[in-house]
């Protein structure tokens, strides 16, 4: 039976990697490549153009980027294998936490990736470096408004008497009770302290309760909320920041709320048991700790880091739709992605439940 | 016997492929919901224990039997139909039914919000018509689900009664008219027994695809449209990989339950058929 287990974990994680060993490649002492596990699509042609192509030039050291998705799990496989196949990986808030709090993380040699002390304390973990952030957000279709008025906070949000029509919530526990928490009162910075009891999760229940019926659908995927603030189909919606500008842009009279979002990091880290460490540090520092790069990404991506230095590089009018500048940041709270790790099991649980309800 | 051994041959790259991406896949499926690492039955009691993992399994099921009865009442006359026309105008009809296969289901799902929307075509007009002046609520509920995976399993279902159809020797209908039995006679005694056997098929793999149904529920139900796969994608990211796999050997147990039952329920009819046929 353990031979089995053994052979049958070795295989899932041959399955999971399948992709990769077939790009690798071999890398020698003096020809190094890292193996870097990032999200493909258009984002992957960005990270090229801006960061691995240019590091490669620099350096001599190659970068094989790859497109994945559900990093946790393959990171578990590959663990569980014994034969990780990724030098570095993004990951989510909620996969790094799963992946920090597994150790599945190389600790991170700070004074190899940032030696100027160019990132702030919130950008720094001791096993990883957050590359990118953004936010969920609460978008407004302003045309739908009622005469005369602005919708400013979750509290709005919930008031259907005097803000009238459909509205959407994504279909995940976490955002939605820390939302629910504000509407009802509790100050953003408090959030994980009132959630950390179970009077405080109940709390943010019933405040759901009373929201329930006026949500037309709980959306799973980032494309939903934006087809249906532009169908018409909820006026009011959660929805992550950087295509709510996108759809803005494209004349769809949407607006965000910045107040009381869930601002999200997404990390970079180094995966145990890599024979790449000098090299990955090379690279994340190279990623991270350039203002002028940086700028150069959130020109193009909406999603910035933490680099100091990185608003005076952009255009104020820019800055300004971004969710780390300054003026956003200080009206949202920080998704506490170790509170999730640690309860999302339960809590997904219960919110199923009361779904079905 | 030889000759045998030798075409044997020919099944194996397909067998090979089956082993192992279906049978070793399953086998570690199995493992993962009943080691962890000793055996137990802790995933499946959790399960059990909860009343909300119950009514997304019962709702699967629901749904999976009201789409597959919708698909066969639908689909069989439409395949009757073709089987009747002239041999040279069958092609064109079943072209016909076969062209949304080509279209993913993503896509058709999509369609269907641009259709059951508030500002949709179907609201569109009934405003238009003046038969409502406030939208009416058609998206995001459970009827828009059977909508939804009617329109896009019903092909499977034509094709499946149509192949079956046009096994039958249309001749056995006119000897039973030319015996005579009424057109409704014929229909029921002969040709309905003979085409049984398709119906019950197209059916059941009507039946198996909506079990393992992900997306349509999720985009166009409501929030009670949960199904055993969406749960499953939920438990897997979650990296809560036993219980993922218990809720899908439960899925698999299932299916293949109520395979065997339609199998043996149809010998049973389709041998009642027959015997009212002998004097």
């Amino acid at each position: 039976m353990k031979h089995f287990k053994g052979k049958a974990l070795v295989l899932a994680a041959a399955l999971a990697a399948a992709p990769l060993t077939l790009t690798a490649g071999h890398a020698s002492a003096d020809d190094v490549t890292i193996t870097v596990a990032g999200s493909g699509g258009g984002l992957a042609k960005v990270m090229k153009m801006l960061f691995e192509d240019p590091f490669t030039k620099e350096t001599g050291i190659g970068v094989k980027a790859l497109a994945t998705t559900d990093r946790a799990s393959a990171l578990k496989a590959m663990m569980a294998a014994g034969k990780p196949t990724w030098d570095v990986s993004e990951l989510s808030a909620t996969e790094y936490a799963i992946a920090s709090a597994n150790g599945w993380l190389e600790p991170i040699n700070w004074s190899k990736l940032d030696p100027k002390n160019t990132l702030p304390a919130v950008a720094r973990a001791d096993d990883a470096v957050v590359v990118a952030s953004y936010s969920t957000i609460l978008a407004v279709r302003t045309d739908k408004l009622p005469a005369g008025k602005r919708m400013t906070s979750w509290a709005d949000f919930w008031d259907v008497k005097t803000f009238p029509g459909p509205r959407a919530l994504q279909n995940q526990p976490y955002d939605n009770l820390e939302f629910a928490l504000i509407a009802d009162g509790v100050a953003p910075a408090d959030v994980y302290t009132v959630l950390s009891t179970k009077d405080g999760v109940d709390r943010a229940f019933r405040k759901l309760d009373e929201i329930k019926p006026h949500i037309v659908s709980w959306w799973t995927a980032g494309a939903q909320p934006v087809q249906m603030l532009s169908d018409g189909e909820a006026f009011y919606t959660s929805a992550w920041n950087g295509r709510i500008t996108k759809l803005a842009t494209e004349g769809t009279p949407a607006a965000i709320v910045w107040n009381g979002g869930g601002l999200k990091l997404s990390y970079s880290a180094i995966i145990k048991g890599t024979k790449h460490g000098d090299a990955a540090h090379a690279y994340l520092s190279y990623l991270t700790t350039s203002p002028q790069r940086a700028a150069a990404f959130a020109k193009m991506v909406p999603y910035p880091g933490f680099v100091k230095g990185l608003y005076d590089e952009l255009p104020a009018e820019m800055g300004r739709h971004l969710p780390s500048h300054p003026d956003n940041a200080a009206k949202q709270f920080a998704t506490d992605a170790k509170f999730w790790a640690a309860n999302l099991s339960e809590l997904k649980e219960r919110w199923e439940a009361w779904l079905l309800e | 016997m030889p000759a045998a051994d030798r075409h044997s041959i020919l099944a194996a790259p397909g067998l090979l492929l089956l082993v192992t991406f279906f049978v070793v896949p399953v086998g570690i499926v199995f493992d993962q919901g009943l080691f962890d690492p000793a055996f137990t039955t802790a995933h499946f009691e959790r399960f059990l224990a909860r009343g909300a993992y119950m009514a997304v399994f019962l709702n699967t099921l629901r749904v999976s039997v009201v789409v597959a009865m919708a698909c066969l009442l639908i689909g069989y006359p439409v395949a009757y139909f073709i089987v009747r026309q002239p041999p040279r105008r069958r092609p064109v009809l079943m072209f016909l039914v076969l062209v949304p296969l080509w279209m993913s289901i993503l896509v058709r799902t999509y369609a269907w919000m641009v259709v059951l929307g508030r500002e949709g075509i179907v609201n569109g007009l009934l405003m238009t018509l003046g038969i409502t002046d406030q939208p009416v609520k058609l998206l995001f509920t459970t009827g828009a689900v059977y909508v939804g995976m009617v329109q896009i399993l019903l092909p499977i279902m034509i094709v499946t009664c149509y192949s079956a159809m046009t096994e039958i020797d249309q001749n056995l209908l006119r000897a039973a008219r030319i015996l005579g039995a009424r057109s409704g006679q014929a229909f029921a005694r002969v040709f309905l027994p003979l085409s049984l056997e398709g119906a019950v098929t197209g059916t059941l793999i009507v039946f198996i695809l909506s079990m393992g149904f992900f997306i349509t529920p999720a985009l166009i139900g409501g929030r009670r449209d949960m199904m055993m796969a969406n749960l499953i994608s939920s438990q897997v990211s979650q990296t809560n990989w036993g219980f993922a796999a218990a809720l899908a050997i439960i899925l698999l147990l299932a299916t293949v339950a109520v395979l065997v039952a339609a199998r043996l329920l149809t010998r049973r009819l389709v041998y009642a058929a027959a015997k009212t046929d002998t004097p």
